[in-house]
């Protein structure tokens, strides 16, 4: 045994102010952060220390975790092909559903080539940093999400932001940019924190004036915009002009995993270098087979769109009837910046004291350093639901 | 868009934009730490070189400002940028 646990240097020492944040935060009622649900009722409702709450803030947008179609889909495929691959795409972590499911992406986007992820995160990630290389440019929204920036860490790509929402910035950096090279550029469809869309027609136009290729994460927007939920530039009519789309099957898809769909076939050849993609087991067959019969559902059911809307606009007025001023015009993300964090804070607080549970997002996980109190809307919510949210709001202190 | 790029003029840029964002009284010096003595957090410090970049119609690449430590460490990565464009 060893005589003693003495170290060089203390490798936590590094987190000791972000842990200080925290203990301030808990020091005003529950962790926000990492919250324990103790049971999940339905796509709104949870109980939380045996108390019933509503949810609206789970990016549930088309309510599909619990349709019928999808949990028969999902418990028939751990029946009949157990409960994981147990290995990765390019061993023996590749099953039928898997192929199926990216006939299915490539049929449901009018694609040449789709290629499925472990998760909504390594697809960005795998796809972003094996498409660049050496020599090429990654150009990025300021805002992106994290897996766009991690994806450009790991790629040989020198990596530009521009102005967030800005063709016109985009289109000053793409001049300054010498001939050599690949340019690929990033952008997101509807953005996480504010709820705000992109100009997709716009940066479309861009992109080809100066020869770059446009990537669209879409993970927030497809299911709720466009024609059946084909996502934001399906709505905008610029779909067949992306060149990369990616997207996640853990919001509207109900499930858990991540694609990228192309209208240029060269995308499959990431199957054979893209590290994010060969070093990780694949998708489970549950996860897989949930996906495609929820994509099933966008397909051929109701449609759930309309409906998600439809709650968003309640949502929206209502919220501003009561004062408060949403980021972004009504959508599937609502999002309520607050003076400070600590305000944030004590309403997030307030809110689930009166059953409502709402996102809270700080800096630097926020744009600008705005502290917010976030909700996602969901087709699934009632009316009533709507009305109980906004309620709450209204009686904050 | 700024015609200068010599080190004084491109330290006083920096310097004017750096104070205006700065958390601390800490006077801006080259050899001031950004994050450490005027507590600029890696969020903010993008937002101050984007307002640089297009001052001096530069772009500097998201992968340099992991090397960007004192505030000299900017003045040079702006003054290379801008002279061999």
């Amino acid at each position: 045994m060893f005589d003693s646990d003495a170290k060089k240097s203390d490798i936590f020492e590094k987190f000791e102010k972000i842990g200080q944040r925290a203990e301030a935060v808990l020091s005003l009622g529950k962790l926000p952060f990492g919250m324990t649900f103790d049971e999940i009722l339905s796509p709104t409702r949870a109980l939380v220390n045996g108390r019933e709450i509503i949810l609206a803030g789970t990016n549930n947008y088309l309510g599909l975790t619990f349709s019928e179609a999808v949990k028969s889909a999902a418990i028939d495929a751990i029946a009949r092909q157990g409960t994981a691959t147990t290995g990765s795409r390019l061993a023996n972590g590749t099953f039928r559903e898997h192929i199926d499911l990216e006939e299915d992406l490539k049929t449901f986007f009018g694609a040449k080539s789709a290629v499925v992820f472990t998760t909504g995160y390594q697809a960005n990630l795998a796809a972003i940093s094996t498409l660049a290389g050496r020599g090429d440019h990654l150009l990025i929204d300021a805002d992106s999400h994290a897996c766009i920036y991690d994806g450009c860490r790991l790629s040989d790509a020198e990596t530009i932001r521009f102005r967030h929402n800005s063709p016109e910035d985009l289109a000053k950096r793409l001049a300054r940019l010498p001939d050599e090279g690949a340019r690929l550029v990033v952008v997101e469809g509807l953005y996480s924190m504010l709820g705000d869309v992109a100009p997709l027609d716009e940066f479309v136009a861009v992109a080809h004036e100066h020869g770059a290729y446009l990537y669209v994460d879409e993970a927030h927007s497809v299911g709720c915009y466009g024609e059946r939920g084909r996502g934001l530039a399906d709505a905008l009519g610029v779909l067949d002009k992306i060149d990369f789309l990616s997207g996640t099957f853990s919001k509207s898809f109900a499930s858990i995993g991540g694609f990228c769909v192309s209208r240029h076939s060269g995308l499959d050849l990431m199957r054979l270098v893209s590290r994010p993609y060969l070093f990780t087991a694949s998708g489970s067959p549950s996860n897989v087979a949930a996906a495609r019969a929820a994509m099933g559902e966008m397909m051929n059911g109701p449609d759930l769109s309309r409906e998600l809307m439809a709650r968003a606009h309640q949502l929206h007025a209502g919220l501003a009837e009561a004062g408060f001023a949403p980021a972004s015009p009504p959508g599937p993300i609502i999002a309520l910046p607050r003076p400070d964090e600590l305000t944030a804070v004590r309403e997030w607080n307030q809110l689930l004291a009166a059953g409502i549970y709402v996102n809270l997002a700080v800096p630097p996980a926020t744009p600008h350093a705005k502290s917010l109190l976030r909700l996602s809307v969901s087709a699934a919510h009632s009316a009533q639901e709507i009305d109980a949210i906004v309620s709450a709001f209204r009686d904050l202190t | 868009m700024h015609s200068g790029t010599d080190q004084k003029t491109i330290f006083e840029d920096v310097a004017r934009v750096l104070s205006a964002r700065s958390h601390t009284q800490a006077a801006i010096r080259p050899d001031t730490r950004i994050g450490a003595d005027l507590e600029i957090d890696s969020v903010e410090i993008f937002d101050i070189v984007m307002e640089l970049e297009d001052l001096y119609n530069i772009s500097l690449p998201v992968e340099a400002a992991s090397d960007i430590d004192t505030v000299q460490d900017l003045v040079a990565k702006i003054g290379q940028l801008a002279n061999v464009r």
